[in-house]
């Protein structure tokens, strides 16, 4: 009896580690992606609290790189304005009894709004990628709303506490959008291989499917995403797997290394659409 | 003694934070991230009690892991190593060797490199076949353990000759 006290004793600890070890792989396993609680992620306060302070230091060395790209996004719109203007005063000059038979309700508010939020953290250096931003529950951000920067899109909203979102990113293996070349209506859907952080692939086009290279890629049906917008560029062929379909590698459109400030969709007709189509399942 | 411990909580911290907010955003050439918070294992007292071992290592672990939203896999990989500690570190040092020693460089530089390959390459392997689980790719996760490895290696190596150099000197 003693002997065996002492063995117990001797070798408790291999027992307190075979315990952690099974509770470690129960949190592997059982903790999903999209179920698991918001307590152990980096959307909790403590944690996010840290990558604020980290992020304040850091995002000082990418001013200049942001910057430019808000410029260039200022062009663009500049651009658009101008011609939107010129279209204007052609209508203003036109023939004034023209019939308008669609004119728009101003009353109806648009379906798209759009909530700016600022990267805390990235994490790029395994598989496992996400990106934690600092709106949360308390700036009406909800699971499963998409988020866009200025380029082109960034994921989709997965966990949200009161301050602070995870976001899956493009670059996740996890990560599925249906996307489309800019000149056909024919539609893939968009994954990454978890090969390069610049690059995702455009999986399941039909084997007929022209395409040049710098192709736009852009957002198809989705009930996340508003459609056309811009998710990247086709670069070459990829390896396919099935003779039917092509593959893609495109270059993304946002730059995941200097990601600083991003937009998150907020659909007002999600919850309604979403309702409905439950009803068919 | 007192002072030791306090020591040893300062580097479990700053090991956690260098970890997160600094060493997981590198990625050398796409491949290489190096995964240092192992090192708090290795600076252990050779005679340290494996239940404090075993636990302290999982806490770490766990941290990590809600830093970085991988839930139970740094904590797995480093429990595991934690656990086996004990036995390696038999391997490598003659037994006759006292409680309180800590290994370093400039104690047994022999012994600590051999000691330190051997973990670093234990807890890597570990870690990236459970990340893989998720995303199974044999060639890239070999690929990105063993450059991980090789540069977690040079970091311990570099930071062991860095920071104990005077203390070993004074002790000597």
């Amino acid at each position: 009896m003693r002997n065996l006290f002492n063995f117990i004793i001797r070798y408790s600890h291999w027992l307190v580690a075979i315990m952690l070890i099974a509770f470690s792989f129960y949190l592997v396993f059982a903790h999903n992606s999209y179920q698991r609680s918001v307590y152990l992620t980096s959307a909790n306060k403590v944690t996010g609290q840290f990558y604020t302070i980290s992020n304040n230091l850091t995002s000082f060395f990418l001013l200049k790189q942001n910057n430019q790209q808000l410029l260039e996004r200022n062009a663009i719109l500049e651009k658009d304005l101008y011609s939107l203007r010129a279209y204007l005063d052609s209508l203003a000059t036109a023939d004034t009894t023209e019939v308008n038979a669609f004119v728009r309700d101003t009353v109806e508010s648009p379906q798209f709004d759009f909530i700016p939020a600022e990267v805390v953290n990235l994490s790029f250096s395994g598989v496992n990628n996400f990106i934690t931003i600092n709106k949360g529950s308390a700036r009406g951000i909800k699971p499963d709303m998409g988020v866009i920067s200025q380029r082109g899109v960034v994921g989709v909203v997965s966990h949200v506490s009161q301050n602070f979102s995870v976001v899956i990113p493009v670059i996740n293996p996890k990560f599925r959008l249906s996307g489309k070349l800019k000149n056909s209506e024919n539609y893939g859907s968009i994954a990454w291989d978890g090969k390069n952080i610049r690059q995702a692939q455009l999986l399941e086009l039909p084997r007929h499917e022209a395409f040049q290279r710098g192709d736009t890629v852009l957002t198809s049906f989705s009930r996340i995403f508003p459609r056309n917008l811009i998710i990247g560029f086709v670069s070459d062929r990829g390896e396919s797997k099935d003779d039917n379909f092509n593959t893609f590698n495109i270059d993304l459109a946002t730059d995941f290394y200097t990601l600083q400030d991003v937009l998150v969709i907020d659909d007002r007709f999600y919850e309604e659409q979403k309702a409905l189509e439950v009803l068919l399942q | 003694m007192k002072l030791s411990y306090l020591y040893e909580i300062v580097r479990f911290v700053l090991l956690i934070l260098l970890q997160v907010l600094l060493l997981n955003r590198i990625s050398l050439f796409g491949l290489a991230t190096p995964v240092l918070y192992g090192y708090f294992l290795l600076k252990l007292p050779m005679g340290r009690n494996p239940f404090f071992v075993i636990i302290s290592a999982f806490l770490m672990g766990l941290m990590i892991d809600i830093f970085l939203n991988t839930p139970g896999m740094n904590a797995a990989a480093i429990t595991i190593v934690a656990a086996l500690r004990k036995p390696v570190m038999d391997l490598f040092f003659e037994k006759e060797e006292y409680d309180e020693f800590i290994p370093g460089i400039y104690t047994a530089t022999g012994p600590f490199v051999r000691f330190t390959i051997f973990m670093v390459l234990l807890h890597l392997t570990l870690l990236f076949f459970i990340e893989s689980f998720t995303l199974f790719n044999l060639t890239s996760t070999l690929l990105r353990m063993i450059t991980s490895s090789v540069i977690t290696i040079l970091l311990i190596v570099t930071l062991d000759s860095l920071f104990y150099k005077r203390k070993q000197s004074e002790q000597l």
